[in-house]
């Protein structure tokens, strides 16, 4: 299923050259363009007093990138995403496929009604959804205390702030995974399921030697897109706890986003976005690395 | 040859014919009454020699209602000119309205707070009117001037109050003779506001969860300590803040008015019923009226370490008039100007803008009106109003900052010192890069300042 | 026996995040039918007690809704089947094709999705404002036009489809647009119905960018709507709750329509492993 086959003799004819020349021409403008333009001028603005609204650009040298290592915000607020990605990815990946895999399986009815279902939160915009769960956090008229029959007061509490953020942020996105692996699911071959469950394979079987080597290429893709948007996530500290109590739910991208969007200090933001950007490199690298194929790097 | 001719003589007849036009109609419909005292607007003089313009006239959401209402009376006496208004999401304009004024095609009059000041002050055109008629007719001027010119000035005046549940005061055997005006008589009152039933607290006498750090930043004062220092350093580690920050603890921890699960914000608590006195801005009037109509309150003033009058009660911050693109076409700019002399010199449109926004007009004329009066939280500052302070547009970063160490000291139990001393860090560090100048020198009373 | 007692707990436990995922969602909507006292009271009910309608009256008479539907509509459709297109030749291209620079050019395409936008939307408001597109449809569609992350699962899907299959339309005689759009486009059926759903989401949803560059208000799409709600002292729940549930009405509907797309596509796909 993985094979492409590298070292093996390259068909050209015209309409190949053609479809890859057109491809790549595309391809390379529209990113120098929109990405690497506008991630270049974020370079060179990291050495600069940087605000663009008020059209400041004074260089500064390594001013902000010294102040960066200084700076213990940034430690904690990095420390606190690590944690946060890892549990919010694991679970996103172990949810999705779980899900994926029950929903795939001919014993469940009303198929196209879960999937809906558990879709609905992924489309719903943050906004409202965050306000929701304001109103499901309130430790005095809260949906979630009386449920739980608890007095926890989840947004200021230091010892739950950080994991209500990840109750919310594995709720609105598990329906994403279920999705793309249920799609790669359908995509494969039925007659290797069919064979297994004639060959009296159970489920956590067909589950392990099937479904997750067969999907691999897809879990992959999940894994990595949501490593890479989950060390950028900031909507959820913005709109639940804005960082507090004190700075205990502080993610580095919501410091990048304070330090961009309320002190309009975008030099600064962006030396913060390339230590970022570097660190998920070296994260996806891995991930490919472990992995095994199609590494990129 | 010939056509052109026929063209340009076509051309003139037709400029000729409307001009008159434009002259006859009015002369007949204007109005000549002057509006206004010291700044006047003659609505019958024509703008734009009379022919059509359309101006952008961008503001944040909230109150669409009075920025058509401002637009059409000022339509009714220039029918040749449309004011196109624009509504905006209030926290992303910040970012929208700063870019769009770099070019030449942004809106030519536009609404400002005072905390983005920074970003736009380089953007804007100074007003027409002198300085002199402004000064004469509204408070607060000189604080908005910047080398001799007025960018932008401030309509009406908002502060912090003390907002109480009257039926909850009736309840505790409160009378209007109880209203405190010292701190140590606010803990007793909140004391006697405070329910607890079973040890589990039910009705808290005074809660300020959810955050305070905007009435933190101020009660200082009432201790006679700037929050600047002349070289426009933020000063938080002094005794002051240290009292201000400690007395707020005390009234939980010792007194056990409130504690800080009891509800996540106090406003929305007092809404509900939950909480007996709170500490709130002056929009909160509008906020409990819209979303709370049925919990009756009234205001007193911020109470004040001892019964003298303080250096300052608290400090306020101003509702700015409106900004004008000096990027703009010139002939959209005039129309601009005029817009704001509109503004300023009617009393009405003042009055309207006030009301709406539960502010105390900064207008002279207006300082007594019974009608802006009646709103409790504008009634109570009338007395002193010569005693709150405006220390400047301060950066963001001064809130942010004073907010994490609050919450370190309350949720966090840090220690009171140690947080501030490390706001104070990180506020200094970011002013480096401001060009924040404090205008707390320009007080009336600066002089009277802990030195 | 056995396979009844794994079909029980599997409906458990699908039935369990159904409740769990539906419930807040439940909660917004019969919150929308509130008015905000209630929404904020102390006293709280899962169902509302004095049923209101005004919230969806006031949505509707606000502001021109049906005006920012409208625009949202054409724009997330375009959008959508823009990047369709693109990143299944790209992921198309990028799979198949062996060429000097592929590994290169694919992990500067992934690297694009690593730097935070919160930086790069400035400088490419600056671009646009150069290129003098301000307040148009070209700089709210084409900075959109291709996606990382749509090439990107696009490449992945590219990597099930056998080369066998490929190299024996070629010795047909067939060109490489004829294989592109008439073997491997159907083949990736399922991933493009998959990256139509987030896309157009994405698109429905998408917010800041698209306030930043249209200026004129009449142009402006629904979430720019929606976040007028959000005020400066306080939001509007109700208000903000009955928009919301109107505004994803249209994710709901093209979603449950895919749904069916989705079944009946597995078994005309004709993938053999």
């Amino acid at each position: 299923m993985q094979g492409h086959h590298r070292g093996k003799k390259v068909l050209r004819n015209s309409s190949e050259v053609a479809l890859r020349s057109i491809a790549v021409f595309l391809m390379s403008v529209f990113f120098l363009l929109f990405f690497a333009v506008p991630i270049g001028i974020a370079f060179i603005g990291s050495f600069h007093q940087w605000n663009p609204l008020k059209q400041q650009f004074d260089f500064l040298g390594m001013r902000n990138w010294n102040r960066i290592f200084a700076n213990g915000l940034f430690w904690h607020s990095m420390k606190n995403t690590f944690v946060f990605a890892m549990i919010a990815v694991f679970f996103r990946v172990i949810l999705g496929l779980i899900l994926a895999h029950v929903l795939h399986s001919k014993l469940i009815k009303h198929k196209s009604v879960y999937r809906t279902l558990y879709y609905l939160p992924t489309i719903t915009p943050m906004v409202a959804v965050a306000f929701v769960w304001k109103f499901i956090f309130d430790p005095r008229i809260g949906l979630l205390n009386r449920l739980l029959n608890s007095d926890i007061n989840w947004l200021y509490d230091g010892r739950y702030a950080l994991a209500a953020m990840l109750i919310l942020t594995i709720w609105k996105d598990f329906g994403y995974a279920v999705v793309i692996l249920l799609g790669g699911l359908y995509s494969l071959p039925t007659e290797c399921f069919e064979a297994a469950e004639i060959d009296g394979a159970n489920s956590w079987q067909r589950f392990t030697r099937l479904t997750l080597p067969l999907l691999r290429p897809m879990v992959l893709f999940v894994i990595i897109v949501s490593l890479i948007s989950y060390f950028q996530a900031y909507i959820p500290v913005m709109v639940l706890t804005q960082g507090g109590p004190g700075t205990q739910t502080y993610l580095v991208t919501y410091l990048i986003y304070k330090e961009a969007f309320s002190k309009y200090n975008f030099g600064y933001a962006s030396a913060l976005s390339f230590i970022v950007f570097v660190f998920i490199a070296i994260l996806t690298a891995v991930t490919f690395k472990i992995s095994g194929k199609n590494v990129p790097f | 040859m010939k056509v052109k001719k026929a063209l340009v003589m076509t051309f003139l007849l037709t400029f000729m014919l409307s001009f008159t036009i434009c002259n006859n109609t009015l002369a007949q419909e204007m109005p000549s009454d002057l509006i206004g005292n010291i700044i006047q607007y003659d609505p019958s003089v024509p703008l734009n020699n009379g022919e059509d313009i359309t101006v952008e006239l961008w503001y944040w959401t909230g109150a669409a209602n009075l920025f058509e209402s401002l637009a059409t009376k000022y339509m009714a006496i220039h029918p040749n000119v449309t004011i196109r208004l624009v509504e905006n999401p209030w926290d992303d304009y910040w970012t929208k309205l700063p870019l769009a004024l770099q070019g030449s095609d942004g809106p030519a009059i536009f609404n400002i707070h005072n905390s983005h000041h920074e970003n736009l002050i380089g953007y804007l055109a100074p007003y027409d009117i002198p300085v002199g008629d402004l000064e004469a007719e509204f408070t607060g001027v000189s604080g908005h001037l910047i080398d001799g010119k007025i960018y932008y000035t401030d309509y009406g005046l908002m502060t912090g109050t003390v907002y109480y549940n009257t039926d909850m005061w009736a309840a505790a055997g409160l009378t209007k003779a109880d209203i405190p005006t010292t701190w140590d008589e606010f803990r007793e009152v909140a004391k006697r506001l405070t329910i607890r039933k079973d040890g589990k607290l039910i009705q808290a006498g005074y809660s300020y969860n959810g955050g305070i750090q905007g009435d933190v930043l101020g009660m200082n004062y009432q201790y006679g300590q700037n929050l600047f220092t002349w070289d426009n350093k933020i000063s938080l580690n002094n005794d002051a803040m240290n009292m201000v920050i400690q007395r707020l603890k005390d009234m939980y921890e010792k007194d056990g008015v409130c504690d800080y699960n009891f509800g996540n914000n106090a406003g929305d608590n007092f809404g509900q019923g939950l909480v007996a006195m709170y500490l709130g801005w002056g929009f909160m009037t509008n906020v409990f009226g819209q979303n709370f109509p049925n919990t009756p309150f009234e205001c007193f003033e911020i109470p004040t370490p001892t019964n003298d009058i303080p250096y300052a009660f608290h400090r306020y911050n101003g509702e700015s008039t409106f900004g004008v693109n000096k990027n703009a076409p010139a002939d959209q700019q005039s129309i601009a100007q005029d817009i704001i002399l509109f503004f300023l010199a009617n009393d009405a449109i003042q009055k309207e803008f006030c009301l709406v926004n539960a502010v105390f007009p900064m207008k002279v004329t207006l300082q007594d009106d019974d009608e802006l009066l009646s709103i409790p939280s504008v009634a109570i500052l009338k007395d002193h109003i010569d005693r709150y302070i405006w220390p400047g547009p301060m950066p963001s970063t001064v809130e942010d900052n004073i907010k994490i160490a609050l919450e370190n000291i309350f949720y966090n139990n840090e220690d009171i010192t140690k947080a501030l001393t490390m706001a104070e860090k990180a506020i200094n560090e970011d002013l480096e890069y401001s060009d924040f100048t404090s205008q707390e020198p320009m007080y009336k009373y600066a002089s009277e300042a802990k030195k | 026996m056995k396979r009844r007692l794994s079909s029980i707990s599997l409906n458990i436990i699908t039935s369990i995040f159904c409740i769990a995922t539906v419930l807040p969602f439940v909660w917004m909507l019969s919150s929308s039918f509130k008015s905000n006292i209630e929404i904020s009271a102390l006293e709280q009910y899962f169902f509302p007690r004095g049923f209101t309608l005004q919230n969806y009256v006031n949505v509707l008479a606000g502001f021109d809704f049906m005006r920012y539907f409208i625009n949202s509509l054409v724009y997330a459709f375009l959008i959508t089947v823009i990047t369709v297109y693109t990143s299944t030749v790209s992921g198309f291209v990028l799979a198949k094709y062996e060429f000097r620079g592929r590994e290169l050019l694919f992990s500067c395409i992934l690297m694009t999705m690593m730097v935070p936008g919160t930086v790069t939307i400035i400088p490419r408001y600056s671009i646009m404002q150069f290129l003098g597109w301000l307040d148009t449809y070209k700089a709210l569609v084409l900075p959109g036009a291709f996606t990382a992350f749509g090439i990107f699962m696009m490449r992945q899907a590219c990597y099930a489809i056998p080369d066998e299959m490929l190299e024996a339309a070629r010795i047909d005689g067939a060109n490489e647009f004829y294989i592109f759009h008439r073997i491997v486009f159907p083949l990736l059926h399922n991933s493009i119905i998959t990256i139509i759903i987030f896309q157009f989401l994405w698109a429905w949803d998408d917010y800041l960018w698209p306030y930043l560059v249209i200026r004129t208000s009449s142009k402006y799409l629904l979430p720019i709507a929606l976040n007028l709600f959000n005020g400066r002292y306080s939001t509007d729940y109700g208000g903000l709750f009955a928009a919301t549930s109107i505004s994803i009405m249209p994710v709901v509907i093209l979603y449950m329509f895919f749904q069916n797309q989705f079944i009946e596509g597995v078994s005309s796909s004709s993938l053999k492993g």
